[in-house]
């Protein structure tokens, strides 16, 4: 698709340094980026706390099957429909990146004023999860394939595969064995049962419980490897949920004609639009 | 923008250090005459205040409106634009109150406390204030486009309308969650079923990326115009 | 970030202590349905270490002893005991629970038991939090929710940064404090990958972002929107961070070579049930033959504006000595027979007094009831706790029905307890 004369020009008057028009667009900008934060923050962290929020709010939760399996799967909603109009609207890879720091950003603030300051949970029990480097992988590989499918195979699969190893780091100290009266448990499973959580008792945890399958324990990896086949799926479908809100377009407004316009502004205002 | 910022900031804010003030101290056993004093009396304030407010401010941008929008000048549209666009962001930061701020410490109080209302000291500023507060600002932002910005007079955005709709939404799912919580599940984990109305309503912010393609769109119609009377749009 | 949070916690720890106020409040039990109280959970012999509204200091222990007892004719609208878990209903983590026992059995894990029977239960609380706090025992019963025993009022003093909890893990590891312990790992971390998000941000952001890129992308110039340089920093990026979680898992092996999955186990009670205090049940009559008194609910009434609540049960002694009633209980309200001297001294001096009622137990024939008859006698039982305790909302349910436990004791001073249920009828006037 070529460019219209007037937007030639105002690409031309953009570029020059300096310019008036430089400065407007760099304005709108900046408070595009401020509006972006703040609903992506809410958008985000309200699905994640929702779906899986107790793997991530309790590091008691934080466990080889459910948490490895649903979180990449859920995290991959929101930041692959974003990727659709970001990537191809604006040519920007960076939805995965801006979604995982929103993400993190939002939780830690809550941790700290709600979970830490208001109830006293301390911080080795309520540490968020971290997607960052799974979801930048996810932009980078569309940032080189530009290409939907390539990005569901290789990016969505990404975000599973890198959210144990990015995890595993922090959270390994906390699975140390621990003996204490007479039973063993590792650290997590002490802190869950030593700073009480009056409503969430123990056996509400969604956790690996055992079955005569998981052979040799490998249960992260194979977690793992089914995440991955999800996210390779949601992230296209979630991509075509994106292409499909952006371009939703308009209906008639009938109450147009009280603010000045008549039938005829209609058609104009397709163009427009 | 800043202004609204700073008044968000401060409304949360004061929100926040009740909570800490009050709720371990009254907001414990609804059956206690003190949890009527501090908590419910502010329930129905900030109810009856909601209301007006809500009122007052749509209806005031409707009686407002702009009657010859036909023949608004390309730079008025522009800065009626940006400004729009600047309380945009005071919108999106009304919804990471209730999205994301409020929304996460709702589940260290239910899962530390035994739950014994629907109105809890939680739910008084979740549902009843940060919920409601983004609404008003989303509703008299919706009024505003469609009486001032011609772009979204002469038709109705669809995604303006997720935008504004969508998550006003998450506000009557909350009778579905106190349906649950009375009759369903008597435990607390915050990822049942039961809330995932709010997740649903809340992917319809994605339709803000729907609308920021519109505005983009828009801006790029009127400012040759604009830039043209700077006679910076040469060659 | 965290010296911030520390201030600020500080200021607003400072802030609580100031207004804490010594109201008497519940834990949002006092709300649920009486018929549901009364016929789940009967707690009896509640002590607690220390005394009702003493001063501890921070990391002092306080340990809660007693009985629980499960109703056999539990209703049947809420989920059985098959999972529970032993909890302390306390404002969350202000006191961290050092061990716990049901029948001296830990439970760390949840575990089961069965309807009818009596548990034993221990727990061992450390001051953490300053403040004046209602600790309660608990037990969160699957599906049913939490079911809170009496309270009593602690207040802890000191200053919370003081709180130590240390533990030596199986490998020997010595974590000073549970609370703090690898958080800085966790900080580290999240800083690391935050900083790796803002450059890659930062890269995009320092150029135009809207409209420039999509009049690009409408020209199609593919090229100068994403750059060679942008590609070249792409694919470098991505060998990066793949290398850093190699690396960084790598290390964390070496490091930690011997860690084990979370420990998910239930833990086995119902072999260790105690001996059930000569516990008769109404619900089977043989087995009523059996208990050591029978007791049997012929008619039941709660006077709405007197607060009371009159009971006509036919009483069977089985037991080998002379019997009389010394106190009736439900949903953790105690009334006892002034009459009963053991009874009475079945009272601690720190006992919840709300929990108390003043007046002595109504007992229509106080006279001891000999082995082998069977008596009706009228139990009145009256106290403002009804109201208090909101038990008098039994008229708001949709099931007028009533559950207590009746404390018997023979003339050698021996206890024996027994259910009592049945039908409840309102009566609005005298």
């Amino acid at each position: 698709m070529s460019l219209t004369a007037p937007e030639k020009k105002l690409l031309n008057a953009i570029t020059t340094k300096g310019s008036s028009a430089a400065k407007i667009v760099r304005q709108l900008d900046l408070i595009v980026v401020l509006i972006l934060f703040f609903a992506i923050i809410a958008a985000f962290h309200i699905h994640i706390m929702l779906t899986v929020g107790d793997w991530d709010f309790w590091v008691d939760w934080k466990d080889r099957k459910n948490w490895v399996t649903l979180t990449p799967m859920l995290l991959i909603f929101i930041p692959a429909a974003l990727s659709y109009p970001f990537m191809q609207k604006f040519g920007l890879p960076i939805a995965g990146t801006l979604c995982a720091l929103c993400l993190v950003i939002g939780e830690w603030v809550s941790r700290i004023l709600g979970f830490h300051l208001w109830t006293y949970f301390p911080y080795s029990m309520i540490w968020p999860s971290i997607a960052i480097p799974g979801l930048m992988l996810m932009d980078l590989v569309l940032l080189l394939s530009r290409n939907a499918i390539a990005t569901s195979i290789f990016g969505g699969s990404a975000v599973a595969l890198a959210f144990a190893p990015a995890n595993w780091p922090i959270l390994a100290p906390y699975h140390l064995p621990v003996v204490h009266i007479d039973q063993v448990v590792n650290v997590a499973d002490l802190i869950g049962y030593t700073f009480t959580r009056t409503a969430t008792p123990e056996y509400l945890r969604i956790i690996e419980r055992g079955t005569l399958r998981t052979f040799g324990g490998e249960s992260t990896i194979i977690s793992t490897f089914f995440s991955a086949f999800v996210c390779m799926v949601l992230f296209f479908i979630w991509w075509k949920i994106g292409e499909w809100v952006t371009n939703l377009g308009t209906v008639p407004n009938r109450f147009k004609k009280m603010v000045g316009y008549t039938d005829e502004d209609d058609d104009n205002a397709k163009e427009a639009v | 923008m800043f202004m609204g910022l700073f008044i968000l900031i401060a409304i949360f804010g004061i929100a926040r250090w009740y909570q800490q003030w009050a709720a371990w101290d009254y907001g414990l056993d609804s059956t206690d005459p003190l949890f009527d004093k501090y908590w419910m009396t502010v329930f129905w304030g900030e109810l009856i205040v909601e209301v007006i407010l809500f009122f007052v401010f749509v209806t005031y941008f409707w009686l407002t409106r702009d009657k010859k929008l036909n023949e608004l000048t390309p730079r008025k549209e522009m800065n009626r634009m940006i400004h729009w666009v600047s309380m945009l962001a005071v919108y999106a930061f009304g919804f990471y109150f209730a999205g994301s701020f409020y929304a996460e410490q709702d589940a260290t109080w239910h899962q530390t406390v035994v739950r014994d209302t629907s109105f809890t000291p939680s739910h008084i500023f979740l549902f009843y204030m940060a919920m409601p507060v983004f609404i008003i600002i989303g509703f008299s932002l919706f009024t505003y486009a469609i009486t001032r910005l011609p772009v979204f007079a002469k038709r109705i955005s669809l995604p303006l309308v997720l935008t504004v709709c969508g998550p006003f939404m998450l506000l009557p799912t909350v009778g579905y969650n106190e349906w649950g919580h009375a009759f369903w599940l008597m435990e607390e984990y915050f990822t049942v079923p039961l809330h995932w109305g709010f997740v649903f309503f809340g992917w319809s912010i994605l339709a803000l990326a729907g609308l920021l393609h519109q505005i983009v769109k828009r801006m790029i119609v009127i400012m040759p115009k604009v830039v043209d009377e700077k006679g910076e749009l040469t060659s | 970030m965290f010296k911030l949070s520390k201030m600020i916690e500080k200021l607003v720890l400072s802030m609580m202590l100031v207004v804490m106020t010594g109201v008497a409040f519940a834990h949002g039990e006092r709300n649920q349905e009486p018929f549901l109280r009364m016929k789940t959970l009967h707690w009896y012999d509640a002590k607690w270490s220390v005394e009702n509204g003493s001063t501890i200091q921070v990391n002092d222990e306080v340990t809660l002893t007693g009985k629980v007892h499960f109703f056999s004719s539990w209703p049947e609208v809420i989920n059985g005991p098959s999972t529970i878990f032993l909890a302390n209903a306390t404002p969350g983590p202000v006191f961290i629970r050092k061990a716990s026992y049901l029948n001296e059995v830990p439970m760390i894990q949840s575990t089961g038991a069965e309807l009818g029977h009596t548990y034993e239960y221990r727990v061992i609380l450390k001051a953490r939090i300053p403040g004046k706090h209602h600790v309660h025992p608990m037990i969160n019963v699957e599906s049913a929710g939490g079911l809170v025993g009496p309270g009593i009022w602690i207040t802890i003093d000191g200053e919370a940064d003081d709180f130590v909890y240390s533990v030596t893990t199986r490998t020997g590891q010595v974590i000073d404090n549970l609370g703090s312990y690898a958080v800085q790992n966790v900080v580290n971390w999240h800083l690391f990958w935050a900083a790796v998000a803002v450059f890659w941000l930062l890269w995009w952001m320092r150029r135009p972002l809207l409209v420039v890129r999509f009049l690009k992308v409408k020209e199609g110039s593919w090229n100068e929107l994403i750059t060679k340089n942008d590609k070249f920093l792409g694919a470098f990026m991505i060998v990066f961070i793949i290398g850093v979680l190699i690396y960084a898992n790598s290390i964390t092996k070496e490091k930690y070579p011997r860690t084990i999955p979370l420990q998910a186990g239930k833990v086995d009670l119902m072999s260790l049930a105690v001996h059930n205090d000569g516990l008769g049940t109404v619900k089977a009559k043989q087995r009523n033959n059996d208990a050591s008194v029978g007791v049997i609910s012929k008619k039941a009434e709660y006077f709405l504006p007197g607060r009371t609540v009159t009971v006509e049960a036919e009483i069977t002694n089985n037991s080998r000595l002379p019997i009389q009633l010394g106190e009736f209980t439900a949903a953790n309200i105690r009334f006892i027979n002034h009459d009963v001297d053991f009874a009475m001294k079945g009272v601690d001096e720190g006992y919840p007094d709300e929990l108390v009622a003043d007046k002595s137990l109504g007992v229509s024939d106080n006279t001891p009831i000999q082995p082998g008859e069977s008596r009706l006698i009228k139990i009145n039982a009256t106290d403002v706790a009804w109201e208090t305790e909101r038990l008098s909302s039994l008229m708001n349910d949709p099931e007028s029905s009533y559950g207590a436990l009746l404390f018997f004791f023979d003339s050698e001073g021996n206890r024996m307890i027994s259910e009592l249920s049945g039908q409840i009828l309102p009566t609005f006037v005298d």
